[in-house]
């Protein structure tokens, strides 16, 4: 069936709806490069949406949990065997995605026969200044795409997940503190999830760290940590600054 | 007709595991060392490589931090330990990362103990000698303690109940070791950490004293050790500053 060229793009366009649509229950992640590192937050069970990758890589994703712990796990294994072979500084993001992940996906994504893999994710890598952050969005199909504004937001809708980057970069001021940019990220998740336009969201004026029910995730990419390992996991409840 | 079995075997065809073998003298010339002291484990080392009666550099870093809670102390072949130590680094951090867990600290003293037995036939054909000590803190365990453990170079591990000592200076540090245990006032396991630091470098110019293979630390050169301490916080470097420090109050200098 799938021989004929038109079968294939008919095929491949069912299974990208199909995957949007299995995408649907899952909630954003974002990822914002500040003075003092890369903060990525999601909200979930706890060790679901925010991870660890390398010394100065963090992941962030959305999607099937079986699929988002493969494609950590590729992550990690890609990162840790180059660290291994060459050096820590020779694992970056760009080698990272160009080499191991986005063709990983890409495949995955047109075997037509195979499961696919239904994951948004959110890969970011801390430079010694903001200026050298490395934060990219990468899409179930493999695409990605490398941000240069230092705000990435990761969810189901693109068209929402556009809107939510644009209040937040609006929102979010330069000498904001940790805890007030992860409270408008979380008004941000907030406001996501219960579909409404952007243009009516007020920023919060007390801080918001936590979501009933739910657990949320959040780590910091520390440029300033002493030692080769730079991402640490926070409590934005307990920021002070 | 003794009746001593093992006398007989040598005089028969019997392969027996070692004996035949030319095997060289180990390759051990260094002096790295372990004791705890009041707020946790010294792990210290000089800064000498040697290769025969070549000093190959006197710049040597021994003591590696593995992760944010072990130490390796190397002594032995250096491309084999640096190679262990490395492998040992990234196996830690993978399966920290990767099972969103740390390792178990009875896991990372395997992990090593296989290193090692891996290295048997460079072990046996007296090349590839490696004869580490490890130190390490249990990441999981609230109350886990400081411990110390070394291995002989086929891979066995032991814990060290107050001190251990690798390298060929080592000997001269495990007696001064064993004396201050058990006479010294205060013992190395209740002196503070200024105390420590004086004692770890005190012990290595006394191993200099004997060995030609430890070199590199002279106060009075402003030389000074690596020494790290290992502690329930995680591991700090001692600087060259802090050394000269104690060393300067300890002496009056």
């Amino acid at each position: 069936m799938t021989e004929e060229p038109y079968r294939w793009l008919e095929a491949i366009g069912n299974r990208r709806e199909y995957i949007r649509d299995q995408l649907k229950g899952g909630t954003p992640v974002f990822a914002l490069s500040r003075p003092e590192g890369i903060l990525l937050v999601g909200v979930g069970q706890g060790a679901s949406k925010v991870f660890e990758i390398y010394d100065r890589h963090g992941f962030a994703a959305l999607g099937h949990p079986v699929d988002i712990e493969k494609i950590r796990q590729a992550a990690i294994e890609a990162a840790h065997m180059e660290g291994f072979n060459r050096s820590a500084r020779d694992v970056t993001l760009r080698r990272l995605i160009g080499f191991a992940l986005s063709t990983t996906l890409k495949n995955a994504f047109e075997q037509i026969y195979s499961p696919p893999i239904i994951v948004e994710s959110i890969f970011a890598e801390v430079g010694d200044a903001p200026e050298e952050d490395v934060i990219v969005r990468v899409h179930f199909d493999g695409n990605h795409r490398y941000e240069s504004n230092g705000i990435v937001v990761a969810h189901t809708d693109s068209k929402q997940e556009e809107e939510a980057a644009g209040w937040l970069r609006q929102q979010i001021k330069q000498n904001d503190s940790l805890s007030r940019a992860g409270s408008l990220c979380l008004a941000a998740w907030r406001h996501l999830i219960d579909g409404k336009p952007f243009a009516e969201l007020q920023p919060p004026s007390d801080a918001v760290n936590k979501v009933n029910g739910k657990i949320v995730e959040a780590a910091l990419l520390d440029r300033k940590l002493p030692g080769p390992v730079h991402y640490r996991p926070v409590d934005l409840a307990k920021f002070n600054n | 007709m003794n009746g001593d079995f093992l006398a007989l075997l040598p005089k028969t065809n019997f392969a027996q595991l070692g004996v035949a073998a030319s095997c060289p003298e180990p390759i051990q010339a260094t002096t790295v060392f372990a004791f705890h002291c009041k707020d946790g484990i010294i792990i210290a080392g000089d800064h000498r490589a040697t290769a025969g009666n070549i000093i190959f550099s006197d710049k040597t870093e021994k003591i590696l931090e593995l992760d944010s809670h072990s130490l390796i102390a190397i002594a032995g072949v250096p491309a084999t330990a640096f190679e262990m130590a490395r492998t040992l680094q990234t196996t830690f951090e993978f399966y920290r990362r990767s099972q969103l867990q740390p390792m178990s600290l009875k896991a990372k003293i395997r992990a090593l103990s296989r290193l090692l037995r891996d290295n048997l036939p460079a072990t046996l054909q007296g090349f590839g000698v490696v004869q580490p000590i490890f130190a390490g803190v249990e990441v999981g365990d609230a109350n886990g303690k400081p411990a110390i453990f070394f291995y002989d170079p086929l891979g066995a591990q032991f814990e060290a109940a107050t001190y251990a000592g690798s390298g060929s200076g080592s000997g001269s540090i495990k007696s001064v070791l064993h004396y201050l245990e058990r006479w010294g006032q205060p013992p190395p396991a209740e002196m503070p950490l200024d105390e420590a630091v004086t004692l770890a470098v005190r012990l290595l110019m006394t191993a200099a004293e004997f060995d030609a293979a430890t070199g590199g630390v002279h106060p009075d050169r402003r030389l000074f050790a690596t020494i790290k301490l290992l502690s329930r916080d995680g591991i700090r470097s001692i600087p060259m500053e802090e050394q000269e420090r104690c060393w300067r109050e300890a002496t009056h200098d």
